[in-house]
């Protein structure tokens, strides 16, 4: 590929990648913010007693839809757009019905964090959003996907490359299993607990398989680019894909949950073979990057892949441990979970979406970003950020759990002994505040300068002066 | 693999598997679920809610309770307990048999062989079953809770986190609407401690009017509202208490089966 | 992508390297397979919609059943049934051709009235005697002569209860009244003499 089929390529993903970043990062700050107000709600319940919108039953499932439907999901799109295209030699076309799709899945998140805090919430973890809300993205992606798919099956470079299995998985995943879960649960809803193990395995599919997916072929795809080394190697990624998404997606039922034995018993199983997938993933990181071109770490890009990779293996080894019944049962109810889930979708698929619409945007605009002096401030404020607040909670869902354990602790000392570190997680919060809203100020700053250039140009299109033939006198 | 198509084919396969697993095999198992007999009883189980708790487990639903509280009772493991109930013709005899034997905290077939000695001796024990955990112990529960449990639930709202307790037997534990009033209005008020927030807004701080309402609530010096106001529930709140209220897992079925015993405990858990 | 493993550089698209996959994967997964399997035998109670745990299996959470008193009446006769009398009559009930004849649907064992019935076991009984239309002529010793009244009247019941037969329960005291009635005739019962007393 020359350089000027390069640039066209990526100028084609232009408006599309804008619209999804931009709103992406949009929620991202607001989702943040709901998530500080949240944990703060522990540490002054009376404060927001007033108000039904200020309760941790209204902030807290908004603030986790808001990052992971409001972000990581069109985030994730866009970059499975641009490396499509990327890999495929072939750009993106009709690039309006994207940005419809985008604005549509924008809107979507809208009206589904309305719906929560109007009391439309359905309870349900991860499928909150009322239908209004649901529909909207269920359609929305669908245009998305549809034109991935379009573009990779119209695409020039006609081998296909491990991020290409990944990536077409979770395209395919998403629908199935949110429109599945919405039928069941929202729209016809199925009898009692069942309703319950369709939500377990909507959210496992969703925050597991589906970020997984999305990030490891992200990552497939940037390490390799990166460390001037080749992925290492095809086989080990084919054997790593397999076993991730048949283990993956095979697993989600606590256990102790009101249903047969057989169903925690069927997740503990393989929770521990996710152990399999896990193995083949540490090796493909290890020996691609190892030897490479091995720029030091200045918190760009490469550091940010890296850092989302490394957040997988620990948050995939944090899952395998409910395959452990005694220690599943000391964590359960507890902020492990919590723990758990945020190293997943924020150490792990937002910092590798934050490496990779790093590397892609100002590619795909032609214009840098207009503060890269916040690129590293950023990427060392949510590293911190991120590794407080798991550390923390990782702890302290331990220590709560060991006094819920014991039926002699009264029920009020497992949460004082929780507290401490909830305080911990809240500074961690905040630390991941500020990143995002340095992420959302280059994001904004760039599509400030997109538009100001579009002015511009139309400005100067407007005065420039005609050519027209010389008037005969 | 060389195409999409291919692909898409692992992926379907795989994600119908997964499907079928964990939604459709379940459907088929539980999706039909009807009343069950409760056991060494004639009742049925469970009984549906009367409409007012119905419309509170709504009002649970859309405050986001299930982000707090589990309604979900753990139960990890069942021993049984040998209990004399008659000591026969040779009561002496019986009652140092009954000093020798290890009567609590027994397997079934331990429990069985104790059994036969005592009746054997010409007394006469019954077999208890006990379902053991640290919720039962804490006094959360007499068993687990099954998917019976939840039959009549739309939407179910079992709960994932326990920054409160768990209420899948609260209607057990803590019967008194006024109790579970007060405590919703201002937590602090009856739980030292507590980490729940106020629900101020499900209730109305009111002037007092010729005569005080009788649903006012009688709050501590430092919750009650200014001199000549009082608080009355709204709808929702008694709604979200008659639910509250309606929450009970004590009753033994097949699932989890228990000696249910006649004396009741209305002693609060800890 | 082609397929030479040449590294890239910086700039270009990434490609794959081609080496094999080693054994260890295999293994690693194999094992753990073999490891979860074991687990999910004991725990998973196989699929069983009313095993939930601690229970394992459906036999453990039988076993755990409060029993009430007629169950437990009704299992104490079938054990004693299956040991001493399921030999010759069948743990079925139907009997064995040329040995003894079949318990299921006899008008013996389903009479409104247990007094003839109970004689049997408790006398034994030789000589030509019809069963259900069909002709038997064996001996048969007084094999219920030395079980306790509680264990014969629970066989009795458990008889009168199974394999389609619906009559009513025997009691201990009833089994006691009539081994006293025979006390000191130990005489074998025949068809006159069973046809000769109330039913």
């Amino acid at each position: 590929m020359t350089v000027n089929e390069t640039n066209k390529i990526d100028a084609s993903c232009r408006v599309p990648l804008l619209v999804l970043f931009g709103g992406a990062a949009m929620w991202l700050v607001l989702g943040s913010v709901l998530a500080l107000a949240a944990s703060l709600t522990f540490h002054m319940p009376d404060k927001f007693g007033d108000c039904t919108w200020g309760t941790y039953g209204h902030l807290q499932p908004a603030a986790d839809n808001a990052l992971l439907y409001g972000f990581c999901i069109p985030a994730g799109l866009g970059v499975v757009l641009w490396i499509f295209a990327r890999l495929g030699q072939t750009p993106l076309r009709g690039a309006l019905v994207p940005v419809i799709a985008a604005h549509l899945w924008h809107l979507g998140v809208l009206v589904g964090l309305v719906g929560i805090f109007v009391g439309d919430s359905t309870g349900y973890a991860w499928l909150e959003f009322p239908r209004g809300g649901s529909a909207l993205l269920f359609f929305a992606y669908m245009l998305l996907g549809l034109w991935a798919l379009m573009n990779f099956s119209g695409r020039r470079e006609g081998g296909m490359f491990p991020s290409h299995w990944f990536l077409i998985t979770a395209l395919f995943l998403f629908p199935w299993i949110y429109s599945m879960a919405n039928i069941m649960i929202v729209g016809w809803p199925v009898r009692g607990v069942v309703q319950a193990v369709i939500a377990w395995w909507f959210g496992n599919n969703l925050t597991f398989l589906w970020t997984s997916l999305i990030g490891l072929g992200t990552a497939f795809y940037f390490l390799p680019k990166f460390s001037g080394r080749p992925l290492h190697t095809y086989f080990y990624a084919l054997f790593a894909f397999w076993t991730l998404i048949i283990f993956g997606s095979m697993r989600g039922v606590p256990i102790g949950a009101p249903v047969p034995a057989w169903l925690p018993a069927l997740s503990a199983l393989n929770s521990l073979m996710l152990l399999v997938p896990i193995a083949a993933i540490v090796v493909i990181g290890w020996k691609t990057i190892r030897g490479g071109t091995g720029q030091a770490c200045k918190g760009g890009s490469y550091c940010m892949i890296k850092f989302g990779f490394v957040s997988f293996i620990l948050s995939a080894l944090l899952l395998v441990t409910s395959a452990c019944s005694h220690f599943s049962q000391l964590t359960q109810f507890t902020w492990f979970g919590a723990a758990q889930t945020q190293l997943q979708l924020y150490g792990f698929f937002t910092v590798t979406m934050f490496g990779a619409i790093y590397y892609i945007l100002p590619r795909a605009v032609g214009i840098e970003f207009a503060f890269p002096k916040f690129i590293r401030l950023q990427h060392w404020l949510a590293m911190t950020g991120i590794i407080l607040f798991v550390a923390a909670l990782v702890i302290g869902g331990v220590a709560q759990g060991l006094k819920l354990q014991n039926p002699d602790a009264a029920f009020a000392d497992s949460t004082k002994a929780a507290l401490p570190f909830l305080r911990a997680s809240t500074m961690g919060l905040m630390l991941m505040l500020l990143a995002n809203l340095l992420f959302a100020l280059n994001v904004f700053a760039m599509i400030g300068a997109w538009k100001w250039s579009l002015v511009k140009t139309v400005f100067a299109a407007v005065i420039a002066p005609l050519n027209k033939p010389e008037v005969k006198a | 693999m060389k195409n999409g198509f291919v692909i898409f084919l692992a992926a379907f396969g795989v994600l119908l598997m997964s499907w079928s697993t964990f939604v459709l095999l379940p459907q088929l198992q539980l999706g039909g679920a009807k009343q069950v007999a409760v056991l060494n009883s004639s009742d049925v189980y469970p009984v549906n809610r009367p409409g007012e708790a119905n419309q509170g487990l709504q009002v649970y639903r859309a405050n986001g309770c299930a982000a707090c509280h589990t309604e979900q009772v753990q139960q990890t493991g069942v021993v049984c307990e040998v209990v004399l109930t008659s000591a026969g013709k040779n009561p002496s005899v019986v009652s140092n048999l009954v000093a020798t034997l290890k009567l609590r905290s027994l397997t079934e077939q331990e429990a069985e062989a104790a059994a036969g000695k005592i009746t054997a001796a010409g007394g006469k024990a019954e077999t208890h079953v006990i379902a053991t955990g640290a919720d039962i112990a804490r006094g959360w529960g007499l068993r687990r809770s099954v998917a019976q449990d939840f039959l009549y639930d739309n939407l179910v709202q079992l709960g994932s986190l326990r920054v409160g307790p768990d209420l899948a037997d609260v209607g057990r534990r803590r019967p008194d609407a006024n109790w579970q009033l007060l405590h919703l209005y201002a937590p602090k008020s009856v739980v030292e401690n507590s980490a729940m927030p106020p629900f101020r807004y499900l209730f109305e701080t009111k002037k007092i009017g010729a005569t005080p309402s009788p649903d006012a609530l009688i709050l501590k010096k430092e919750f009650a509202p200014a001199a000549g106001y009082e608080v009355v529930p709204k709808p929702e709140a008694k709604k979200l208490v008659a639910y509250l209220l309606s929450l009970h897992t004590d009753v033994p079925l097949y699932d989890a089966p228990f000696t249910a015993l006649q004396t009741s405990t209305n002693a609060p858990a800890k | 992508m082609s397929n030479e493993p040449k590294s890239p550089g910086p700039g270009t698209e990434p490609t794959a390297s081609r080496s094999h996959l080693p054994m260890w994967t295999l293994v690693v997964l194999l094992t753990l397979l073999y490891l979860g399997s074991i687990y999910f035998d004991h725990h998973s109670g196989w699929f069983d919609k009313q095993v939930y745990s601690p229970y394992g299996t459906a036999a453990e959470l039988e076993l755990y059943q409060p029993k009430s008193g007629a169950a437990a009446a009704a299992a104490q006769g079938r054990k004693v049934y299956e040991s001493i009398c399921g030999t010759c009559h069948g743990n079925d009930g139907l009997g064995k051709p040329g040995q003894a004849p079949p318990l299921a649907g006899s008008e013996w064992v389903i009479a409104k009235g247990h007094n003839r019935l109970a004689h049997i076991p408790l006398a034994g009984i030789s000589g030509p005697l019809s069963v259900n239309g069909k002709e038997w002529n064996m001996a048969m010793a007084a094999m219920g002569a030395a079980l306790s009244d509680a264990d014969l009247a629970n066989v009795l019941t458990y008889i009168r209860g199974s394999w389609g037969n619906k009559a009513g329960e025997v009691t201990a005291d009833d089994i006691k009244g009539i081994r006293a009635s025979l006390a000191g005739h130990s005489q074998t019962m025949t068809y006159d003499m069973l046809m000769a007393m109330p039913e």
